[in-house]
């Protein structure tokens, strides 16, 4: 009883990070129709960017605790979603008229762009967060000792989802962006500005995936150049399986995700994790083929 | 009619090349192109699922796996000559497409793309866990002999690629005839809409299913002559990566368009061995190229005449 | 007499030496995708000495041109790779890393007639073909799964329980210790895998802590490793862990934090820093000025190895060819003062003699070695 309380919790800690980058993917995706593979290193890219302001002598000690690291935060959600808007310039505008699945290869060409980028400039050896600043308490909860910042990370993805539903259910550019992931044509006959709209969503989509890569980084220490892939992957396997285009569904994929991982790997086999992910993953399309919040698909950005 | 010249005369431009290549290129690059020619077979039974039916299958390399451990397991359990296996690999690929297009082929677009992500993860996975104690787990399968032809062991990759080429010509022949048969036109149909197809009188489910293992079938095949080339299977050759790679491959060419995947396969499998001056930095230049392409031509390098991939 | 025919020899010749047509060596390591960063120490270390060799008046009175290529760290890659070396025809190849690679290269240049020596690919069946061509300065799999039995019966453990992460080489030393156990006296306590590149390890530290061992043995790799003690810290459980040859890497140490790490035994060949001869001291300084810093993990130094007996064998055979260069690595190469301790082969192309060691991370974080 015991484990399983702890394996549920390992699964709703794995699951926030699935969850934080499955944010950002189905943003985009409710939008442009887009499956964004550069996402992943955008996320990496988050976390290379948080390792460097926490080494940097002028920076690090001042950025490493408190207050400090929501600056950190915004900083390298910024920096992030600067380079996301750059990407849609460079790589998706001018094919947004073009066949839908042009764009995904333009987008395989961007990931593997990106994460040669990221093994060129900060190098091929994984980097690791400095000691200082990886929060170290730890709270008991059911009897094991469970990090605090694995609780931050499910409760910053609970935060970021709400903040990101107000925002598209309660702010006018919200409704922009509502309209154009309904029907982009029409919105722009009702005088919406669809460009104004798309760079919006990819300033916002590539900040929250750069944000859970500095997450990522505080908790486990260990960022590489390939993290993006596997991440991405695994994102995008919770978008699905949420509905993809689908804020809560996002959410509601990646903890699902976390769990069927930490839950199968505990009770059937370590070695089919991967397998038992997927195999829920089409269970449940089987049941519902656009997944479990899927049918408002059209709704929700 | 001059494009039909234009793409005639090209043809046999590119036929001359490819007989005459073995005998003038180093050998270094004639095995660059019999991997190519492996790849150009993927992407031509791909490009039946993907660009001529519209299905989003990114999970290719799962077929072709299936196909070549069919080929080593064979070979090296029972003996059997390495040629005489490629039936048996179409059919253990075509009737493990068949079990998964039943539950599979009924999701839509981006769905489908997911869950055949997924059966290619799975398919990796059980082979790494040596399912049936069959496929050596992580090592793979090697010691797989030669193939012979006409009493001759083919070794080198002189020697393969007639043999590879030849399966090449071979399969753009029969797609060829089959996009301009009505099985072809009743895919396209289904594709770009499948209500009106269904209207038709076009049994939309059966097409679906039809292709979707025919395609398989013929990437099990391909990885027959994997197997004769590399002599080692393992389950690193069959991973997500290679299943996006053929995808590129269809769709930088150009959906449904028999030349332009054939350039998608010899760009996109040429590519990072022409870049390999570059070292470190050859993927990078490889992603670039990628983008650049897509961007300046989004319908494909060599689309089809009437229109690229919806 | 025979120094002063050399001397008058190179007198004669080492003005006209750098007209000659070079020797060419192959380097093949994985330059890109996971592994790197072991790929690029590779190049280093043997860019090095290449350098060392030409400023030493060459080969044979020949400049030596290193070619390298790329692997990618994958079998269809390394193949290509191999096939590209052939055609250029170079005297031998150096490398490469993982296992799997050099199966796929093995055969190609075995039948180009170029010897290879790999410097990291340490699966048993890599020997076990009769392939004549081929050499390792690295050791053998199942010379470190007996050895991880030993060292296991004698830390006093009685349940012990094993993690791998699913590679072919890790998966593979897991179950030459798992066959051993019994032998020592040792019961299985769990036998479980973690997933390569991924970072979250709770749930199989959570699973590993249920079944109560006295010591977990981790034959992966040490990125996972890190991971694995530091998350094991965090979870407040105090049980020891013995890694394999892929851990003895100080990034092991960055990763799990000193606090985490302290305590961690790990086998290993000697490592960088333990490396005695005026060769190893030599090539140590020398690395130090050009790149700052000496070579994180041994491989790339086994990758110098193999570049140096290759050259000292090709010096034996007076011949770039590969059966000659081979019967000399075989025949007259023996107790070669290597970086990395005397090298001999035997007939199989494996290395002699016994390189495990025991090291152990101590509070400060470094690898130490036990006596």
């Amino acid at each position: 009883m015991e484990e399983l309380l702890q394996q549920v919790t390992n699964g709703l800690a794995i699951g926030g990070v699935y969850a934080l980058v499955a944010l950002g993917y189905t943003m985009v995706y409710g939008v442009l129709r887009l499956i964004n593979f550069a996402h992943g290193e955008l996320f990496t890219l988050g976390a290379y960017l948080g390792f460097t302001f926490l080494t940097s002598a002028a920076l690090g000690p001042r950025l490493g605790t408190g207050w400090g690291l929501l600056l950190l935060a915004l900083l390298v959600a910024g920096l992030v979603a600067v380079s996301g808007a750059l990407l849609e310039r460079a790589a998706y505008r001018p094919l947004r008229e073009a066949p839908r699945l042009s764009a995904v290869v333009s987008a395989l060409g961007a990931s593997i762009f990106l994460q040669n980028a990221l093994m060129l400039g900060w190098g091929a050896r994984f980097q690791v967060y400095p000691d200082e600043a990886l929060p170290t308490s730890a709270v008991t909860l059911g009897g094991t000792r469970v990090p605090v910042v694995r609780l931050a990370v499910i409760l910053v993805s609970l935060a970021l989802m709400a903040a990101l539903w107000l925002f598209v259910n309660r702010t006018k550019l919200g409704t922009a962006i509502r309209a154009v992931a309904l029907d982009r044509d029409a919105a722009r006959l009702c005088g919406i500005d669809v460009d104004q709209v798309v760079r919006a969503v990819f300033l916002v989509g590539p900040a929250l995936g750069g944000v859970a890569g500095l997450m990522v980084g505080l908790t486990y220490g260990q960022i590489g150049f390939t993290m993006g892939w596997s991440y991405g992957m695994k994102a995008f396997t919770a978008a699905i399986l949420g509905g993809i285009g689908n804020v809560p569904g996002a959410m509601l994929g990646g903890f699902l995700l976390g769990l069927a991982e930490s839950l199968g790997s505990a009770y059937v086999s370590s070695a089919w994790k991967d397998a038992i992910a997927f195999v829920v993953l089409i269970v449940v399309l089987l049941v519902r083929p656009t997944g479990i919040l899927g049918e408002r698909v059209a709704e929700k950005a | 009619m001059t494009r039909g010249l234009v793409a005639t005369a090209a043809a046999v431009v590119f036929a001359l090349a490819m007989t005459a290549a073995p005998f003038v290129l180093s050998t270094y690059w004639v095995d660059v192109l019999d991997s190519v020619g492996i790849y150009a077979l993927l992407a031509l039974s791909l490009n039946l699922i993907l660009g001529e039916a519209g299905l989003y299958d990114m999970g290719h390399a799962a077929f072709f796996a299936v196909g070549a451990y069919t080929t080593a397991i064979l070979t090296t359990r029972l003996g059997v000559p390495l040629l005489l296996t490629l039936p048996a690999a179409a059919l253990a690929a075509g009737l493990f497409a068949a079990l998964v297009a039943l539950p599979v082929l009924r999701l839509r677009g981006d769905y489908l793309l997911i869950v055949t992500v997924g059966v290619g993860e799975i398919v990796r996975i059980a082979l790494v866990n040596d399912v049936g104690s069959l496929t050596g787990g992580a090592n793979g399968i090697f010691g797989i002999p030669r193939p012979f032809l006409f009493g001759l062991k083919l070794r080198t990759p002189e020697q393969l690629f007639p043999l590879i080429w030849g399966a090449v010509a071979l399969t753009i022949l029969v797609f060829h005839r089959l996009s301009a048969s009505r099985f072809g036109r009743q895919l396209r149909a289904v594709r770009e809409d499948e209500v009106a197809a269904e209207g038709s009188g076009v049994n939309t489910a059966r097409a679906r299913l039809t292709v979707f293992v025919l395609g398989s079938a013929w990437a099990g095949m391909a990885g027959t002559l994997f197997a004769a080339k590399m002599t080692v299977v393992s389950p690193e050759s069959f991973g997500f990566w290679e299943s996006v790679l053929v995808f590129t491959m269809v769709l930088l060419g150009g959906a449904g368009s028999i030349p332009g995947v054939l350039l998608g396969a010899f760009l996109v499998a040429g590519l990072p061995e022409l870049f390999r001056g570059l070292a470190s930095a050859r993927m990078l230049v490889f992603g670039l190229a990628l983008m650049v392409m897509m961007v300046v031509r989004p319908g494909g390098l060599w689309p089809r005449r009437a229109r690229g991939a919806s | 007499m025979n120094r002063f025919v050399a001397l008058l020899a190179a007198a004669c010749f080492s003005p006209s030496v750098f007209a000659a047509e070079p020797i060419r060596i192959g380097l093949m390591a994985p330059l890109t995708g996971s592994w790197a960063s072991e790929g690029q120490e590779m190049k280093r270390a043997v860019e090095l000495l290449a350098a060392g060799v030409n400023a030493r008046g060459g080969l044979l009175g020949r400049p030596v041109e290193l070619v390298v290529e790329d692997d990618g760290g994958d079998p269809r890659t390394a193949a290509l790779a191999a096939q590209k070396l052939a055609s250029r025809r170079v005297a031998g190849v150096v490398g490469t890393y993982g296992s799997s690679a050099t199966e796929a290269a093995q055969g190609i240049f075995d039948e180009a007639g170029i010897v290879q020596i790999a410097n990291a690919s340490t699966a048993v069946r890599l020997t076990g073909k009769g392939l004549s061509l081929f050499f390792r300065t690295c050791p053998r799999d199942d010379q470190q799964g007996r050895y991880a039995v030993g060292v296991l019966a004698a830390t006093g453990a009685k349940r012990v329980a094993i993690v791998h992460d699913n590679t072919s080489y890790a998966k593979g030393l897991a179950e030459q210790a798992r066959a051993g156990l019994a032998a020592a006296g040792l019961t299985l306590a769990a036998f479980e895998t973690v997933t390569p590149g991924e970072r979250d390890t709770t749930t199989v530290l959570t699973k590993l802590k249920a079944a109560k061992p006295d010591l977990v043995f981790f034959s992966g790799y040490y990125p996972e490793a890190g991971l694995l003690l530091r998350q094991k810290r965090e979870m407040g459980w105090n049980v020891p862990f013995l890694g394999g040859d892929a851990n003895n890497n100080p990034d092991l140490v960055k990763v799990a934090g000193k606090a985490a790490a302290e305590g961690f035994l790990c086998l290993s060949p000697l490592l960088p820093q333990d490396l005695e001869g005026p060769e190893a001291r030599a090539f140590l300084a020398e690395y130090r000025s050009k790149y700052g810093a000496v070579p994180g993990s041994i491989w790339g130094v086994l990758a110098g190895d193999a570049f140096r007996v290759l050259v000292k064998a090709v010096e034996a055979a007076k011949s770039t060819e590969g059966a000659r260069i081979a019967s000399a690595l075989k025949g007259s190469v023996k107790d070669f003062p290597g970086l990395s301790g005397k090298i001999s082969f035997d007939g199989r192309g494996d290395r002699v003699g016994d390189v495990y060691r025991v090291y152990r991370v101590d509070a400060a974080g470094a690898f130490v070695l036990r006596k």
